[in-house]
């Protein structure tokens, strides 16, 4: 499942992320390792995305419990020197960057994420519809491989849409690897407009 | 230079974050804008009719709206940060300063009614809130696409700051930051500002600072 | 949902110095109640459908119960010494659990990451061993010997000092803070935060204060601790679940948290479960 761009998480930074196995952070230490885990500090359950990361472990904003990225808390502030049990842990998750799109493992799948040759990642944002309202509105066709493919601004793009638990969709929009600037500031416009006749074709639905 | 301030009030933190960026000191005078209601008693309402926080006074001038006192301190000291190198980058500036205002009255409502509980249609402000926010994001990528991480430039100016924290506290008025990529790179970019301060709601960044390593501790903060 | 034990408590519901003849409505565990000052001069407090509820006035406060309270409303002696100023904070709106609000004040760990450089700040973190109890008499949480390096721990403060805290929890909502008092040393400052369930997962939160400061004026004493609670606010709102969970494996408590482990004991053992998860939930 696509769930970020990589330019958008630089190094020593983290985001959240709704996931069909619950809420989750997605970081990135200051030596640009990827990692995800459970969105939730086990502790006193704060969630870790409001966080900080420093150096190769990410900390909680609320007492600054640190954990590697293997869920292992490293350091609890209160107790300088306690040495944490190992019994303290958050859960963690399997990602993978390729061609500038983070994806995350759901079960135990063996297949590799699929790549694309002739696209590059240009931005992602939230759509206020599910998928299959999304392809209609794109008029595009969908791949086995879950992504979307078709027009926008006069220009090939793929669209990878992550469902979210509240019925919404993160769209990953993929431009040409070789467009311009002005093509793709015309395709960002685009799926702005592409995202408004999807609403709007759901709200009408809504409405009849 | 004196400014009438409510430590909640993200106007009020405007001038203040500014101010502190530019090395300005302010005197500040606190208004008791909660309970107390004083920005409508006698003595405010005879420094601003409006009955709005915040007031700013330097000698003579008196200003009550606060992009006015942003281009007030940035023209003091700092015409950088004003945004007027070119007849575009000025109307750019401009025209943020004036969306600025969408941000209070949305974002900004959503949290008077959330918080403070003042009385407005929540679901419409936050809707008009996330409409407010969808086009930030669209401009601040196109800004990235250009290679620059503020709102008018590659650095920052008067409209990212008359902007940034009504954004920031979103979540205060239960509008989600989560969706939006770009708002949050830039929001991080304003926190790592050299002289950046807080104000409540807004975290610091404790990654600016190196881990602490114990045994070193016992000097005196 | 059921309010159990906890309907038989008292909670606060506004500003004494607010409520006047025209009234005002809020919420308690559920049910729409209206606030309105008598002709008398009383505070009167009802249901939607007109039952008349049991009201005290204490501490800056209208304090009212769904059901019958059987102890008085607790006392906060110290409050009532001579020259003390009294702060009426005034409310903040939390989309969190009661008990969490209550229980984020009972917390000291947190200040060196969320009050940065105010009511502490790093490499200062560590939490020293503190007593904590359930005194059966009174029926109360204590906390004492606390002791926490804070660089600005008050208005009237002026660079770092180590402070000494006691905590005290005295209903289920409510917790009192006694703390060093920086203008004179050998008394305590008495800060407090009263929770109005308005749900499960909302509520109202009304600090207040009875200070030794003759200096500050009481704007900045309010906006102090305004601040204050305001960067605590996006904690409570951000914790999973937002009901506080009372059986242990949920989450995981060290030593620093021993006042909140005897204050979810407390609550668990009178049955106090209005704001909490339980396992079988």
């Amino acid at each position: 499942m696509p769930v970020a761009l990589s330019s958008d998480i630089p190094p020593a930074t983290v985001i959240p992320l709704q996931t069909p196995s619950g809420p989750m952070a997605l970081w990135r230490s200051a030596s640009g390792r990827l990692s995800m885990s459970a969105d939730r500090c086990p502790h006193r359950g704060m969630r870790l995305s409001h966080g900080f990361v420093r150096g190769e472990a990410l900390s909680c904003i609320y007492h600054g419990w640190s954990y590697s990225q293997d869920g292992h808390c490293l350091r609890i502030p209160a107790h300088p020197d306690l040495e944490p049990p190992a019994a303290i842990r958050v859960a963690t998750a399997t990602v993978c960057e390729t061609g500038g799109v983070v994806w995350l493992a759901l079960a135990q799948t063996e297949s590799q994420p699929p790549r694309f040759s002739h696209h590059t990642p240009l931005r992602s944002l939230a759509f206020a519809a599910a998928p299959t309202a999304i392809l209609v509105a794109l008029n595009g066709r969908a791949s086995a491989d879950g992504s979307m493919q078709g027009e926008l601004a006069g220009l090939s793009v793929i669209l990878l849409c992550a469902p979210q638990p509240d019925g919404t969709s993160m769209v990953h929009v993929l431009a040409p690897s070789d467009a311009t600037l002005e093509e793709r500031l015309a395709i960002s416009s685009a799926t702005e407009a592409l995202r408004r006749t999807a609403e709007t074709a759901l709200a009408t639905e809504a409405a009849a | 230079m004196k400014l009438y301030d409510y430590i909640l009030s993200p106007s009020c933190y405007k001038v203040r974050l500014l101010a502190a960026l530019l090395g300005i000191p302010l005197e500040l005078r606190a208004v008791d804008f909660h309970p107390g209601g004083e920005h409508r008693k006698p003595e405010l309402l005879a420094l601003n009719p409006a009955g709005s926080i915040p007031i700013l006074e330097d000698g003579e001038l008196r200003l009550t709206e606060s992009a006015a006192m942003l281009v007030y301190l940035a023209s003091l000291t700092s015409p950088d940060w004003l945004g007027r190198d070119t007849a575009a980058e000025a109307a750019r500036t401009e025209q943020w300063l004036s969306f600025a205002q969408r941000l209070t009255a949305s974002l900004g409502g959503a949290r008077l009614c959330e918080m403070l509980l003042r009385p407005g249609d929540l679901a419409a402000l936050q809707a008009a809130g996330i409409a407010a926010l969808r086009e930030l994001e669209a401009a601040l990528f196109a800004q990235r696409l250009h290679g620059e991480d503020f709102l008018v430039a590659g650095r920052p100016t008067i409209a990212d700051i008359a902007c940034f924290p009504y954004v920031a506290l979103a979540p205060d008025g239960s509008v989600s930051l989560d969706p939006y990529p770009s708002i949050r790179l830039w929001l991080r970019a304003i926190r790592a500002l050299p002289g950046f301060i807080e104000m409540p709601g807004i975290h610091r960044l404790h990654e600016l600072k190196p881990e602490p390593v114990h045994g070193a501790e016992g000097e005196p903060a | 949902m059921t309010t159990g034990a906890m309907r038989d408590e008292w909670y606060p519901v506004g500003l004494r110095s607010k409520v006047d003849a025209g009234g005002q409505q809020t919420m308690l565990m559920g049910e729409q109640i209206r606030l309105r000052e008598t002709p008398g001069g009383a505070v009167a407090v009802e249901t939607a459908d007109g039952r008349a509820l049991p009201v005290v006035v204490g501490h800056g406060h209208v304090w009212t119960s769904l059901g019958q309270p059987t102890r008085p409303l607790f006392a906060i002696p110290e409050a009532d010494q001579p020259g003390r100023r009294l702060v009426e904070v005034g409310v903040v709106r939390v989309r969190c659990s009661p008990l969490r609000a209550v229980e984020n004040f009972l917390d000291i760990a947190h200040f060196p990451f969320v009050h940065t450089d105010i009511l502490g700040a790093e490499p200062h973190t560590e939490v020293e061993r503190y007593e904590v109890e359930i005194r059966e008499k009174e029926d109360e949480v204590w906390a004492t010997k606390v002791r926490f390096y804070q660089p600005q721990a008050a208005k009237s403060a002026s660079g770092g000092i180590t402070t000494d805290y006691m905590y005290r929890v005295p209903a289920p909502t409510c917790s009192v803070l006694y703390k060093t008092c920086p203008a004179r040393p050998g008394e305590w400052d008495v800060i407090t935060l009263f929770v109005q369930p308005l749900t499960e997962e909302l509520c109202d939160v009304w600090p207040w204060m009875a200070l030794y400061d003759d200096v500050t004026p009481m704007t900045d004493l309010i906006h102090f601790q305004q601040m204050i609670f305001l960067q605590d606010r996006s904690i409570l709102e951000n914790q999973i679940p937002r009901r506080l969970p009372l059986d242990p494996g949920m989450e995981i408590p060290t030593r620093a948290d021993l006042t909140s482990v005897a204050y979810r004991r407390w609550l668990k053992r009178h049955n106090y479960t209005y704001g909490a998860q339980l396992v079988a939930q």
